[in-house]
């Protein structure tokens, strides 16, 4: 059956929405990101690789590419972990199931500097309920200055966030699940595979678009994560937690814009390097059905 | 089915009713204000009756500054004009840059209060964007001499009217913690930390370190400045320094009050858990006896009368200068903070009329009623605290120097974070390297000369 053909200008309304609020923006940003251009000049000038030659010899930087790519590595394997595993859980024929469902995803609603705000509380040394808790089952050890220690403030932003996100990694992963036909897996039961071999050799394949989905949209975001490090630690103490954003943003509100956007576009151009390797390999090993 | 449907459409149109009503209604106008006329200026209307077509001024404010004595002065100032003043208090550490975004999309307020100095004026390009004061009338009367003369920058200009009173930095201490330990103020620094390590001996914290916050950290910084920098490097230095002529590693005595800090937390003279210290505990710690001294501003008083009351502050809190090696050390004085218009400013002269309503003898009055500090104004009265007379007599006898910040142009960017940094590492050499890559970045960064 040939299918049918939509004539080529129903597409322009978009294209011209995509060049006008997209294209056009990032491409003047590639252009500021060689210029120096400062809130306290008068006027901009083109200076080159000036920005990005400051940018390689900032120590601050440095330690903000690091933590990124901490927070980006294990909140991506952490996220997909439990939400592969919460989905696994709440695809089987549970009383609250669905009760359960909307609970595990309600966090991902929830502005992350409301979250921000909320786990200070929970965080905090002396009245916080994680101290609290420890405290009353005889763990003082355990007790921490969790968001100002700087041996356990990444961390625990890293949980925090997977506890953000990990529901919507399983509405994904769910979702999946929802597409994989009952008689493989039963099948799989009758040959007398385990609940392991039958994730490992049947449901797990068939949920690689999904996996791909998830870890693709979790490595970019947590990449760009700033709202939760803002409000939990603002990058301290010190520079311990300092990730691109927080940086960029100190950079912008400093008037250098020029500098800052030169930052960005490290950033773009990390976020592809990471993300289309990971895409073409994840892609190359779906499986159609 | 069919009542399923009617109740969906009742829904959808109950959904879209609402959405109306909040899209309609004051035209982007305060409640309660006049939506006619709005640009009109009210100085046209005389100042002793309400204007006839009342406006709303922006008066902008970091809330780390308590809005109390400004919303008084506001109050009588629309009774007076019948013009209103919305208060708009930005977060104190993104104030500058919140101010300066606004400034570069054109969202200029009426009036907003600026920190002190001329340094100000170049950080706001005050000549392109703001109001210049020093030929307006009525204006600098009542103002002490020296303030006005801080006021001008080198072309003999001034973009801020000077508002307040002189502030102050230094040591406030518990006088029960010191009258049950039995010392006094200390003679010298060694006499100091030797009055610390009593107080720890006798179980009560030291000094109160708020390095969460950031900010208190550079307290004991720039008291210490004024006390031993200023005696090595002098004005001249100071000079040197603005014109990036002097570096802040080749400054012995800068980096001796970083060896001293140090040396504090290692004699384990601070608080237990000093990177969870913050402005607001060592109110409480601090009222309630737990802890001795804290290297602090000013703007601890107004917390502290607050949460203990009047007679708590002038009887219970003590000051003292960070004391020298040989002294007790130089005072170290904050200039007042300054009111600025944006020239762009929407209701240009009704924002002239309020800044000279602020500075006149009855709000100045008003502002002291409740904000008790050395004034600026001639013939202003303010009941002075306790420590407020203390720093008087320092000034009195020629031992009081203006904050360095206060002198310098460029600006000690991110010391907060620097000195976080110091905090968890101790490492000196690199904390006084950063500040000064940080100093001479933001001096570049406002296009200064040798910068």
């Amino acid at each position: 059956m040939e299918r049918k053909k939509y004539p080529l200008f129903f597409s322009f309304p978009a294209i011209i929405v995509f060049l006008l609020f997209f294209i056009t923006p990032t491409v003047i940003g590639i252009y500021y990101s060689f210029t120096d251009w400062n809130i306290n000049a008068d006027e901009i000038k083109f200076i080159g690789l000036d920005n990005y030659r400051e940018l390689f010899n900032e120590p601050r930087l440095k330690k903000a590419f690091t933590n990124t790519l901490i927070f980006a590595a294990a909140v991506t394997v952490l996220q997909n972990v439990t939400g592969i595993a919460l989905a696994l859980i709440l695809n089987e024929k549970l009383k609250l199931r669905n009760l359960l469902r909307m609970i595990f995803f309600m966090p991902y609603v929830i502005a992350p500097l409301v979250i921000g705000y909320i786990f200070r509380a929970i965080y905090h040394p002396e009245h916080g309920i994680v101290n609290r808790i420890f405290d009353s089952v005889g763990l003082d050890s355990m007790m921490q200055d969790w968001l100002n220690d700087p041996r356990f403030a990444l961390f625990t932003i890293i949980v925090t966030d997977i506890w953000r996100v990990a529901g919507f990694s399983m509405v994904v992963y769910l979702a999946g699940l929802q597409f994989i036909p009952k008689d493989l897996t039963e099948c799989a039961s009758i040959d007398g595979a385990s609940y392991w071999t039958r994730f490992k050799h049947v449901v797990f394949p068939l949920l690689a678009p999904a996996f791909t989905v998830n870890v693709l949209l979790a490595m970019i975001g947590s990449m760009k994560v700033f709202e939760i490090v803002m409000v939990l630690t603002e990058g301290g103490p010190g520079y311990t937690t300092e990730v691109f954003y927080t940086y960029i943003r100190n950079t912008f509100s400093s008037g250098e814009m020029g500098y800052a956007t030169a930052i960005n576009m490290l950033l773009f151009v990390l976020v592809t390097l990471v993300g289309v390797p990971v895409l073409m390999a994840m892609k190359k090993r779906e499986v159609e059905m | 089915m069919y009542k399923m449907k009617a109740i969906y459409v009742w829904l959808t149109m109950m959904l879209m009713m609402t959405a109306l009503a909040a899209c309609g209604g004051n035209n982007g106008e305060q409640p309660g204000t006049a939506a006619e006329g709005s640009d009109q200026p009210a100085s046209e209307s005389p100042a002793s009756a309400p204007a006839k077509d009342p406006v709303t001024l922006t008066f902008l404010i970091p809330n780390t500054d308590d809005v109390t004595p400004y919303n008084e002065i506001f109050k009588a100032f629309e009774e007076k004009t019948g013009n209103k003043v919305e208060v708009q208090a930005l977060p104190g550490g993104d104030y500058d840059n919140m101010l300066k975004t606004r400034f570069s999309t054109g969202d200029f307020p009426d009036v907003f209060l600026m920190q002190p100095g001329t340094k100000q004026y170049v950080k706001l390009r005050a000549d392109e964007t703001l109001y210049e004061w020093s030929g307006e009338a009525g204006v600098w009367d009542n103002v002490i001499d020296s303030i006005v003369e801080f006021q001008k920058n080198a072309d003999g200009k001034a973009y801020g009217v000077p508002f307040g009173k002189t502030g102050m930095m230094g040591v406030f201490y518990n006088k029960d913690v010191f009258a049950k330990v039995g010392v006094e103020p200390p003679a010298n620094y060694a006499d100091l930390i030797e009055i610390a390590k009593k107080v720890k001996a006798a179980g009560i914290t030291p000094f109160y370190e708020g390095v969460k916050d950031g900010w208190p950290t550079q307290v004991f910084y720039l008291t210490g400045w004024v006390s031993q920098v200023d005696q090595e490097i002098g004005d001249e230095g100071v000079r040197k320094l603005d014109k990036n002529e002097l570096k802040l590693s080749e400054i012995a005595a800068l980096k001796d009050l970083f060896v001293k800090s140090k040396e504090l937390k290692e004699l384990g003279l601070f608080q237990k858990n000093t990177l969870s210290g913050t402005f607001d505990e060592l109110q409480n710690e601090m009222g309630e006896g737990k802890v001795a001294m804290a290297f602090m501003l000013d703007g601890i008083l107004p917390q502290l009368e607050k949460k203990f009351g009047k007679d708590f502050v002038r009887d219970k809190i003590g000051f003292f200068p960070f004391p020298s090696a040989t002294d007790t050390g130089t005072a170290m004085i904050t200039p007042p903070n300054q009111l600025m218009v944006p020239s762009k400013a929407k209701n240009l002269e009704a924002a002239k009329e309020l800044v000279k309503f602020m500075i006149s003898s009855e709000s100045v009055n008003m502002f002291y009623a409740s904000h008790p500090g050395i004034p600026i104004f001639k013939g202003a009265t303010s009941e002075l605290y306790p420590v407020q007379q203390t720093v008087q007599q320092y000034i009195d006898s020629g031992k009081s120097k203006v904050n360095v910040q206060n002198r310098l142009t460029a600006s000690f960017l991110d010391l907060g974070k620097t000195l976080q940094s110091f905090h968890i590492s101790g490492d000196v050499d690199a904390a006084i390297k950063e500040m000064d890559t940080n100093y001479v970045k933001d001096g570049n960064s406002k296009r200064l000369e040798g910068f």
